[in-house]
C-alpha cells in the first residue's frame, strides 16, 4: 500500500534571490526576494500564501516573523527551522504535513542568508557575529586544543574513511571537479573557472585531508519554494514537482559518537524517503546532494545506496555524478561551486529538473525522478527528498 | 616566559569535577552505577538507561586515535605557531571518545589506531588540560 503523503502535494513555484557578494540586503531581504520571486513563478498571488517556514543564519530569532513581515504575511502556520542544512528538506516535508493537517493550503518554504557579507560589510558587523558567537554558554573538549570551524568535522570522518576503505584525496577531488564543470554552464553559479585534478591536488590544505576544493563557498544568496496540494497545482503555471517522498536520519547522539560519521543518518532518511515514494535507488535519475564538503558526498552516496559503503570513492572517480553518467549530481554545480545556500537552491535545481526546464546542455535527459538531500545541524542530521515528474 | 594565549576551556556546569580532576592530574569520566557504561561529556543521565545515579570514575587514561585533521589554517592566534598541528580524536578504552592533541609526535608521523595515553599538562595557574602522547611499547 502506498503512503497516503505520496504524490499528494508538489513544489509549484521556486524563485533565487541575487547570489554572490550582495552587501546592500541583509537575509531578511534576500529571503523577500526569493519568494516573491517564487510566488511569481508559482503565477500565485501574495494573499494565496498562508504557510511559512523558514531557516537563517543560525543566530537569528523569531526568523519566520521577521519574514513574514517582510513579505506582508499573516499566516495560519508558520514556524523557523533549526536543523541547520537538513532545515530546507525538512521545512518542505513540513509544509506538506501542516496543508494535509488542513493548517494552512499554500506555504512558502525558504532560506536565506548574507554568510560573505555578515562578516565583511563592515567591522562592527564582524564584530557582531563574533560576539554572538562568544554568547554559546560552553566551549570545552575542543577550542582548547585547536579544534575550530566545520571542516575539522570533516576531515576527521574523511580520515577514519581513508585508514578502513582506502579512500584516496583524488577521488574527492573528482566530486570538486564534477561540480565545477556543472557549474560552468551555470550563469548564476559563483564559482566558475575551470578546475583540474591537478588544480585541486596542488591547492592549500585547510585541515589535512580537506583543502581549499573540498570546502564549498560562501555567498549571499536565497531560495525559496510554494508547496501546495497536488489537485491545486494542476492549475498552476508551472509543471508540478510532486513530492514523492521525503525522510529523516538525526544522529543526535553526536558526529564521533559510535560509527555515526562513517554510516550517516543518511541511511535512515534515505530508507524512509525511498520506502515513502515506493522506488529505490536505481529509480533516481538526478541527485542534488548537500554538499558543505566533498567527503560529505561521498558518504552521502554511500548511505542512500548508490554504491557500498566503502565504495564512494571508486563511484565518484567513476565518472557517474558527471552529465554523461548514471547519477548526475549538483548539476547546478553545487555548493562547493554555486554557492552555499544550505541546500536550497539544490531543491530549485531538483524541481527545475523535474520540469525539464533547462536548455539540452544542463537539463538530465528524460528525468522522471529526482533525488534532494539536506544535511547540517552540526553534522548530525539528515533530510531527503524524492520529486517526480507524476504524481502516481 | 609569554603569556598562554590559546583559549580556556569554558566549562558547562556539569563538566567543573572533570575539570578538577585534571587538575590533580586524574582523568575522570561519568561512570554509571546501575549499568556501568561510560560517557562523554558528563550529563545529567545515563545516555544508556537514563539512570539519575553515577559517579565520577577514574580512566586507565589509555586509548587509541581514532582519526584526526590536520589544520593548516589558523583560526586562532594562539595556535599560528604550532601550524601544522594535528588535532586528534581519542578513543579511551573505556569507549568515550575525546578530542585533544597528540604531543611529541608529527602531523606526518600519526596513524589511526596509534596507542596512546593521556597526560597532563598545566598551561595555566588554574588550568590543567588532558593531552595524549604516543604509548612506547604498545
Amino acid at each position: 500500500m502506498s503512503h497516503h503523503l505520496r504524490g499528494k502535494y508538489a513544489i509549484v513555484g521556486v524563485g533565487q534571490s541575487p547570489l554572490g557578494r550582495v552587501p546592500e540586503f541583509a537575509d531578511i531581504g534576500l529571503f523577500a526576494i526569493a519568494a516573491k520571486n517564487a510566488i511569481e513563478d508559482a503565477g500565485l498571488n501574495r494573499a494565496d500564501v498562508d504557510g511559512l517556514i523558514s531557516h537563517g543564519p543560525d543566530d537569528a530569532y523569531t526568523h519566520h516573523q521577521q519574514v513574514g513581515q517582510a513579505l506582508g504575511i499573516n499566516a495560519t502556520f508558520s514556524t523557523s527551522t533549526d536543523n541547520g542544512g537538513a532545515s530546507q528538506v525538512l521545512g518542505v516535508a513540513m509544509a506538506c504535513m501542516a496543508i494535509d493537517a488542513g493548517l494552512c493550503n499554500t506555504a512558502v518554504v525558504g532560506y536565506a542568508r548574507d554568510a560573505w557579507s555578515r562578516t565583511h560589510r563592515s567591522a562592527e558587523a564582524k564584530a557582531m557575529v563574533a560576539a554572538n558567537s562568544e554568547t554559546q554558554a560552553a566551549k570545552e573538549f575542543g577550542p582548547e586544543f585547536g579544534m575550530f570551524g566545520q571542516p575539522a568535522h570533516y576531515a576527521i570522518a574523511a580520515r577514519r574513511h581513508m585508514h578502513l576503505y582506502g579512500t584516496k584525496k583524488e577521488q574527492l577531488g573528482a566530486i570538486a571537479v564534477a561540480f565545477r564543470k556543472h557549474a560552468q554552464k551555470n550563469p548564476n553559479a559563483f564559482l566558475r573557472d575551470p578546475l583540474t585534478i591537478e588544480q585541486y591536488m596542488k591547492a592549500r590544505m585547510i585541515v589535512d585531508p580537506l583543502g581549499l576544493y573540498d570546502c564549498s563557498v560562501y555567498v549571499d544568496a536565497a531560495g525559496a519554494v510554494v508547496v501546495t496540494s497536488a489537485e491545486r497545482a494542476r492549475d498552476l503555471k508551472q509543471r508540478p514537482a510532486y513530492i514523492l517522498g521525503f525522510g529523516f536520519g538525526n544522529r543526535l547522539t553526536g558526529w564521533f559518537a559510535d560509527d555515526n560519521m562513517i554510516t550517516t543518518g543518511a541511511k535512515e532518511a534515505g530508507e524512509t524517503a525511498y520506502r515513502m515514494a515506493g522506488v529505490g535507488p536505481a529509480d533516481i535519475d538526478t541527485a542534488q546532494i548537500y554538499d558543505c564538503f566533498t567527503h560529505m558526498v561521498l558518504l552521502q552516496l554511500e548511505d542512500y545506496g548508490f554504491c557500498k559503503k566503502g565504495e564512494g570513492g571508486p563511484f565518484a572517480a567513476s565518472g557517474a555524478l558527471e552529465f554523461e553518467g548514471d547519477l548526475p549530481t549538483n548539476t547546478s554545480g553545487g555548493q562547493l561551486s554555486e554557492g552555499h545556500v544550505q541546500g536550497m537552491l539544490q531543491i530549485c535545481e531538483g524541481v527545475r529538473q523535474i520540469r525539464h526546464e533547462h536548455g539540452a546542455d544542463r537539463q538530465v535527459k528524460d528525468t522522471e525522478i529526482a533525488l534532494v538531500t539536506g544535511h547540517g545541524g552540526n553534522t548530525v542530521c539528515q533530510s531527503a527528498l524524492i520529486l517526480g515528474t507524476e504524481a502516481s | 616566559m609569554s603569556a598562554y594565549n590559546k583559549p580556556l576551556p569554558k566549562p558547562a556546569v556539569e563538566s567543573k569535577p572533570f575539570w578538577d580532576g585534571c587538575k590533580k592530574h586524574r582523568l575522570l569520566l561519568p561512570r554509571c552505577l546501575r549499568c556501568g557504561s561510560y560517557w562523554f561529556p558528563a550529563s545529567v543521565t545515563c545516555p544508556k538507561c537514563l539512570s539519575l545515579q553515577w559517579e565520577w570514575a577514574p580512566s586507565r587514561e589509555k586509548g587509541k586515535v581514532h582519526s584526526f585533521g590536520v589544520y593548516h589554517r589558523v583560526y586562532q592566534e594562539g595556535f599560528e605557531p604550532e601550524i601544522p598541528y594535528a588535532v586528534a580524536l581519542v578513543q579511551l578504552d573505556e569507549g568515550p571518545r575525546l578530542l585533544s592533541n597528540i604531543v611529541g609526535c608529527s602531523p606526518e608521523e600519526l596513524r589511526c589506531d596509534m596507542r596512546v595515553e593521556v597526560f597532563f599538562d598545566d598551561v595555566t595557574g588554574d588550568t590543567t588540560l588532558y593531552k595524549f602522547r604516543l604509548v612506547e611499547n604498545p
